[in-house]
């Protein structure tokens, strides 16, 4: 069981006031929320690295958290900020591995993260929500993506790139 | 791994003082009112102020201005501090106001030919983008200071933000010294100097606040 918003709310003032062992709970609990949160929103073998890159995100920007507002809105948008980033590196790799003509290993998503990508994703371009779908949570090639969306690999990359700058743009407002 | 990383999180804490956006709008408005007071002293202060007889128009321009600067630097500053469902949209109406004049002075040009031959003389159109563009250039570094300490997380839209707010301050801080109150005048040289500096804000300082 993850701990509530007012809890993670009192913990994270005291975090900031330099309580180590409010710290060591806060962590913990973000821990497991993220574990949630993400686990909708990317594929399981991106979870780790993420998870990881968002606390130490939370530990470095953790002035920027207002002790007078709710908490969880400031993780879930700290939280989006990194998933983003992690689709734009994982972009850049594709791209790596298209130029040196290998071909990615698609892999088995999540229902349940499918879904809730898709929710997310409904607020761009199908096209561009698609290729992104394709690209990042089902883990296809460039070419493959291409293949199957009738788009070419460059309007492939064009709308990935495009998505992702949409989906950057709505991190606080959706 | 992860219990692992957070103890070293634990151990590396420190207590931080959380931000406040007033004292980041504070940081804004002190750099703003600071370059604003050069102005005055290195290049003057125009002489219908100083005679104790403003015209209208410095107080239409200034005005609006100051709206345009003050309502999109909170924005900026309240940027400082993400969470899903923010959303301050007050800069929006305040722009719509401050672009009633280029509109004004587009209309009124269609209608008749400029009464002021001021904006032809590119001399005074410079020195007003120049200027306005160096305070805002100022005021721009500071809010950037105050962003990298926060977490923005739409940096492309920060990036207009503070373009545009740091533009405004500086045309209102140059608009103490600017003598000329042509419609013709405003529209083109402090539009130009605001839409400049909002497409340098867009370009530059996405990549001094990511993190």
């Amino acid at each position: 069981m993850i701990a509530n918003e007012e809890t993670m709310r009192l913990l994270m003032v005291k975090a900031q006031g330099g309580d180590k062992q409010c710290y060591a709970s806060l962590l913990t609990e973000c821990e497991k929320w993220l574990r949630r949160y993400y686990g909708r929103k990317i594929n399981p073998s991106a979870i780790d690295d993420l998870v990881q890159e968002t606390l130490i995100s939370l530990h470095r920007k953790r002035a920027s958290y207002d002790p007078a507002r709710a908490f969880l809105p400031w993780l879930a948008a700290i939280g989006r900020y990194r998933w983003i980033d992690s689709l734009r590196k994982i972009y850049r790799h594709e791209h790596d591995q298209l130029y040196e003509e290998m071909v990615a290993d698609p892999r088995e998503g999540d229902v349940t993260a499918k879904v809730s990508l898709e929710r997310l994703l409904g607020l761009i371009p199908p096209k561009q929500a698609e290729v992104i779908g394709l690209v990042k949570i089902e883990g296809l090639s460039i070419s493959e993506a291409a293949t199957m969306t009738g788009q070419s690999e460059s309007l492939v990359k064009v709308n990935i790139h495009r998505g992702l700058k949409k989906l950057s743009a709505m991190v606080e407002t959706e | 791994m992860s219990d692992k990383m957070i103890d070293r999180l634990v151990d590396d804490l420190t207590p931080v003082k959380p931000l406040r956006i007033r004292d980041g709008l504070a940081l804004t408005l002190m750099t703003a009112a600071l370059f604003a007071a050069l102005v005055v002293v290195f290049a003057g202060i125009r002489g219908d102020i100083l005679m104790g007889i403003p015209d209208p128009m410095f107080f239409l321009r200034g005005g609006a201005l100051l709206l345009l600067g003050l309502t999109s630097s909170y924005a900026v500053i309240a940027m400082s501090q993400p969470a899903v469902g923010n959303s301050f949209k007050g800069w929006v109406w305040a722009l719509f106001a401050a672009l009633l004049f280029p509109a004004t002075a587009a209309v009124m040009a269609m209608i008749a030919a400029p009464d002021n031959m001021a904006i032809f003389v590119s001399r005074y159109g410079v020195e007003c983008l120049a200027i306005s563009m160096l305070v805002g250039t100022g005021i721009a570094a500071a809010q950037v200071f105050w962003l990298r300490r926060g977490a923005p997380v739409a940096p492309d839209r920060t990036g207009w933000l503070v373009g545009m707010s740091s533009g405004a301050l500086g045309a209102a801080a140059y608009s103490l010294h600017c003598p000329f109150n042509s419609i013709f005048y405003i529209g083109l040289w402090y539009s130009l100097a605001v839409a400049i500096c909002a497409i340098l804000g867009r370009l530059i300082v996405p990549r001094l606040i990511r993190w």
